[in-house]
């Protein structure tokens, strides 16, 4: 591990099987785009360092399989998560319709108290849309989630997605400090840790 | 002083410190500190000049006006000053007097009186009339009538005798010793005319009782003694122990192991590799069993066989030797009662500790307690090395633990829990298993005659006598392709996860021949698809909604899967790591890929077995449906039909899917390899815990231990002040960042050490209130504003330092305080005069005042006069007066008029 690397942080990416999932995070971790991705096996992983205000944080990021049978066996590796991605396709109302489920399975199985969680509204750039922006902030808001659309074919939103996810973990006390490599670095030493208190929905676009 | 300096310059050439005396550097010194505290500038005077032999105080009040000065003399331990303070044309001098003894001609207000006006020396041919203000304080530290009433618990009987193991399962509580030891009243009379009081050496007006002000101090004992805290701390201490349970208990195993060689360890491996007696052990069994598990010798065992009984039975109600069956009891009723709220969960998830009562919480109480009061860690080896045979013998046997959350491991609680949790599915599933078996068996031996229920492959004849020497199968027909399957199987088994990482690919390799299994598949493939419509369906769960197969009319089943293995933490942390360790690439994770498809190949599997003659576009339309692309499309006769087809991932030549569903034989889940070895994954758990050192055993149940306590903390403190609220909640929050933090070592041990400091504070605080509350008797004041009134008081007592009594001695806490003292009174009189004839000692009693002589008494008295002269402003004279046994105090500030001196 890089030693300026403040933290390691373990973010999750879930929803149903087909919105995206792999595709967000092979933009973010490769800037590639292919359509061509095989469908998820269980669960698969991906590392990238990212740097926000200043702060180097490392992301080991678990990318699950979105089929109803997977679910079995994926639920283990929400285990630690400071950070989860909960993706729904823009073009699919099915896959919206099923967020609420999803969120109770990471209620039932995260073991971190106040998981910092982003909603994504992926495929922005299909023609067809079925889900509207507005039903997805409305659903951010009411489960305190930062939300964002994007679309991994266009890039658009991916980066800002992870950066501002990390930013949020960061500035959550106590969220991530005890599980660093003790290093001695105190976010409040260096003054960058302005806590920000408002635990609402944010918007990025 | 740097201004001061310059000035200087300005009248001497040459500034010449050199020569500066003691004297001058102490002045300097005074000012520095004058000026660091910015009080020069309050009163800017003229500059320093050069120093004479001048006293200090007039050195220095020249040119700070206003600021008092004041100098310690004599011994430090007299606390002795004199000081001066000038400005605005007067000055005020300091003055004090301190004796050890009391002189009898001033031990009373008309003596101090008569020393006050003495020193005021008042010019005027008659003195104005002097204020008085004057405080008495009693002290009360008998408390015969209200004494300390918790009893220290009896360690023999509650754990020792016949008493239900109940006991066990609560956290002893509150101090042993009463946490107030003294009340000071102070009685205070803040005005009074001299003219208006008598005060001397044979009659005083000042009766405590008509005192105005009342005001209450109280003194807490220094570190009471205290049961959780000291059990607690007990419990912490033994996690830095080193010592292993071999060390600890090494002589009494051997001694027991030549008694009863059925239950030595190495024993428990033989009976592991020996062919299993009975597949169920008769109820007479399991009882004697359960009546020489241990077999100690009583005299060297730390806990005696009696106790040892008794807690056993107790963390494990269903084993009960008499009457019931001990056949598997529903394990909800001690850790399900309560499991389903949410708050209630939130608890234990907060602590990663377990369930309120369940069977680690209740373990985690009885070894606090035999650790305290059996024997310390030797007790604990003792004990946990039962808990671990009571575990073996469960598998063993066949019988659930109960006491423990249904289900999988719970991440979000502690890792012994999760242990045991492990166990328990590892229990059901082998119970299930063996059901099975025997039930296949009964039918077999019925149908001994009848049609071979397995076409084609016909191998499968000697399936029975296999299974029961080798578990890791269901039945053994399928034992050549199974194999290939192991090392992807592991889901959970990292070792083989790394084989793994050689791409051996055998899935995958169906066409290369390597072994003697490749016939097979060859033979196999060859038969191809369309050859496994000759099977019988198998293994079907239910119609997938109203779906049919694409290539027939044949509707479309769900098979009954096999369930993947459960998964404590510890084990996840591995698996992931070897996951994690594959890398980035893309082989990497093609690798990790086909190192989780066990399962989608035991579900392809399965779904073959139920649905002859299907296509992986049927697999997909139920196990993946999104993968499933159905577009409406109008056909040459103008009739509209759904045309599907499979995504374009799915279509991806040689992707994961098409070669699992290649590789898939139609077999059903009952007649897989199982996906989880409860064999291999029980005995990983029970070497885990028998490998446990004790205090690392402390260390895992400290969490439950934590969680108790604050529960018995809150339980006790539910009546208790405000401020405990807070302690409480820092504690809470501090105890879930120590217990959920990932670290088992020496700072682990002292932030749980701390936490325990931080209990036992608590402990004291709610002790302190009870005693209080108990003295104040507050329960059975008269009337509910007095109840209110009592509670108010003894609150503000553990808040404040010094309370005011509403009321003074007529309100409804001065009433009690009067009774109090009242009573220690006529304690006191009645033990002094014993030797008395009985009516004499009425009499005496009768006479004895409510209240002892005061222990501290302290006036005040002022005046205004004109000094020096008569002519001078009148200014302000006071003298504070000390009385208390060894320490006679005077303090006098008089001022007089520096106008006209």
């Amino acid at each position: 591990m890089d030693d300026d690397v403040l933290t390691t942080l373990k973010i999750l990416i879930i929803g149903e099987s087909g919105v995206g999932k792999s595709s967000l995070l092979l933009r973010f971790t490769d800037d590639t785009f292919d359509p061509e991705i095989a469908a998820t096996i269980g669960v698969d992983f991906k590392v990238k360092t990212l740097t926000v205000d200043g702060n180097k944080a490392k992301l080991a990021i678990w990318d699950t399989a979105g089929q109803e049978r997977f679910r079995t066996l994926t639920p283990s590796y929400y285990r630690g998560a400071q950070g989860v991605i909960l993706v729904y396709d823009v073009s699919s109302r099915n896959s919206f319709n099923r967020l609420e489920q999803w969120l109770s399975e990471l209620e039932t199985f995260s073991t971190k108290q106040d998981i910092v969680k982003m909603l994504v509204g992926n495929k922005i750039d299909k023609d067809k849309k079925e889900v509207d922006r507005n039903e997805g902030l409305k659903f951010a808001r009411k489960h305190q989630m930062l939300f964002i659309e994007a679309s991994a074919k266009t890039r658009e939103g991916v980066q800002c997605a992870f950066e501002e996810l990390v930013e949020k973990i960061i500035q959550t006390p106590g969220l991530w400090e005890s599980d660093s490599q003790p290093k001695g670095v105190s976010l409040t030493d260096t003054g960058s840790a302005a806590v920000n208190s408002c635990a609402g929905y944010c918007s990025l676009v | 002083m740097a201004e001061g300096g310059e000035e200087e310059s300005e009248v001497f050439e040459i500034t010449d410190f050199t020569t500066a005396s003691e004297w001058e550097r102490f002045v300097a010194r005074i000012e520095e500190v004058i000026n660091e505290w910015k009080l020069a500038n309050l009163a800017p005077g003229p500059p320093l000049r050069k120093l004479d032999q001048m006293p200090v105080t007039n050195s220095i009040s020249r040119e700070y006006h206003s600021v008092p000065v004041f100098v310690q003399t004599q011994q430090k331990w007299r606390r002795m000053y004199v000081g001066v303070c000038e400005g605005g044309g007067l000055r005020t001098n300091y003055d004090m007097v301190h004796l050890k003894r009391i002189p009898q001609q001033y031990n009373h207000l008309a003596g101090l009186l008569d020393v006050f006006k003495s020193k005021i020396a008042c010019p005027l041919p008659a003195l104005p009339p002097v204020t008085v203000s004057v405080r008495f304080t009693y002290i009360l530290s008998d408390w015969t009538q209200s004494a300390w009433t918790q009893e220290p618990p009896d360690f023999d009987i509650p754990y020792g005798g016949n008493v239900g193991g109940a006991e066990f399962g609560k956290l002893p509580f509150g101090a042993l010793e009463d946490p107030v030891s003294e009340l000071h009243l102070s009685t205070t009379w803040p005005c009074l005319s001299e003219e208006m009081i008598v005060d001397n050496s044979v009659y005083s007006d000042l009766d405590p009782i008509q005192a105005p002000q009342w005001s209450v101090r109280v003194r807490m004992t220094d570190n009471p003694q205290c049961l959780l805290g000291d059990y607690l701390s007990e419990f912490v201490k033994i996690c830095h122990s080193l010592e292993s349970t071999d060390q600890l208990l090494g002589g009494l195993m051997l001694d027991d192991d030549e008694k009863d060689p059925s239950r030595d360890v190495s024993a428990a491996l033989q009976r592991l590799t020996e062919p299993s007696p009975l597949p169920l052990p008769t109820i007479s069994d399991v009882v004697s069993n359960m009546k020489t598990r241990t077999k100690f010798r009583r005299k060297e065992a730390p806990i005696g066989g009696e106790l040892l009984n008794m807690i056993l039975q107790f963390l494990f109600p269903d084993a009960a030797l008499e009457g019931a069956t001990p056949t598997e009891k529903p394990s909800k009723e001690q850790g399900g009662e309560k499991q389903d709220t949410a708050e209630y969960k939130e608890t234990y998830r907060q602590y990663k500790s377990s369930p309120e009562g369940s069977l680690m919480y209740q373990l985690a109480m009885c070894m606090c307690v035999v650790n305290t009061n059996h024997g310390g860690l030797r007790a604990v080896a003792h004990l946990w090395q039962e808990f671990v045979l009571e575990m073996r013998y469960r598998w063993e046997n066949n019988y659930s633990i109960p006491g423990l959350p249904e289900g999988s491991p719970d991440m979000s609680a502690c890792l012994l829990l999760q242990k045991l949790q492990m166990l328990n599915c590892c229990i059901q599933r082998k119970t299930a298993r063996e059901a099975r078996m025997k039930e296949a068996a009964k039918q077999q031996a019925s149908a001994a005659a009848a049609v071979p229920e397995k076409p084609v492959r016909g191998s499968s004849s000697d399936g029975w006598e296999v299974e029961d020497s080798d578990e890791e199968f269901f039945e053994c027909e399928t034992e050549l392709e199974m194999e290939t399957d192991e090392n992807i199987a592991s889901n959970s088994d990292a070792d083989s996860a790394q084989n793994n990482t050689s791409p051996k690919g055998k899935v995958a390799s169906n066409s290369e021949p390597s072994n003697n299994r490749t016939n097979m598949h060859k033979s196999e493939s060859a038969m191809s698809f369309k050859d496994t419509v000759v099977f019988q369906p198998e293994g079907r769960l239910k119609q997938c909604g109203d779906l049919c197969l694409l290539d027939s009319s044949e509707p479309l089943y769900i098979p009954i899967t096999q369930e993947p293995g459960p998964m404590t933490e510890d084990m996840l942390e591995q698996h992931a790591e070897v996951l994690a360790k594959l890398g980035t690439s893309a082989e990497g994770a093609h690798l990790r890929a086909r190192m989780q498809s066990a399962c989608l190949l035991s579900d392809m599997e399965a779904f073959k077995a139920a649905n002859p003659g299907c296509k992986l576009e049927d697999f997909v339309r139920w196990y993946s449906p999104r993968d499933w692309i159905e577009e409406a499309l109008t056909d040459e006769t103008g009739q509209r039909v759904l045309k599907g087809e499979l995504s374009p991932r799915m279509r991806i030549p040689g992707n994961m899917w098409c070669e699992v569903w290649e590789s898939a034989r139609p077999v059903p889940a009952r007649k897989q390899k199982r996906l989880f070895d409860d064999t291999k994954e029980a005995e990983k758990v029970l070497h885990f815990l028998a490998a446990l050192r004790p205090a690392q055993v402390a260390l895992h149940l400290m969490p439950m231990l934590i969680h108790a306590a604050i529960l018995r903390v809150e339980e006790e403190g539910e009546t208790t002040p405000p401020a405990l609220a807070t302690m409480l909640a820092q504690i809470q929050s501090r105890a879930s960042k120590v217990l959920r933090a990932p670290n088992m070592d020496a700072q682990k041990c002292e932030d749980l050490m701390e936490l325990v400091r931080q209990v036992t504070l608590v402990e004291t605080v709610i002790a302190r209130a009870r005693s209080l509350r108990a003295k104040f008797n507050t329960e059975k004041a008269g009337s509910e504003d007095g109840v209110r009134e009592l509670e108010r008081f003894v609150s503000s007592l553990l808040e404040q330092p010094e309370v005011t009594v509403i009321g003074a001695g007529r309100g409804p806490a001065g009433t009690v305080i009067h009774k109090l003292f009242a009573t220690a009174q006529k304690a006191a009189h009645s033990y002094d005069d014993s030797d008395h004839s009985p009516s004499e000692h009425s009499a005496e009693l009768d006479s004895c005042p409510d209240f002892p002589k005061p222990a501290g008494r302290e006036y005040i008295l002022r005046t205004t006069v004109p000094r020096p002269c008569p002519v001078s402003r009148p200014c302000p004279q006071r003298m504070f007066c000390t009385l208390i046994k060894e320490d006679f105090r005077l303090a006098g500030a008089f001022t007089s008029d520096t106008t006209f001196m």
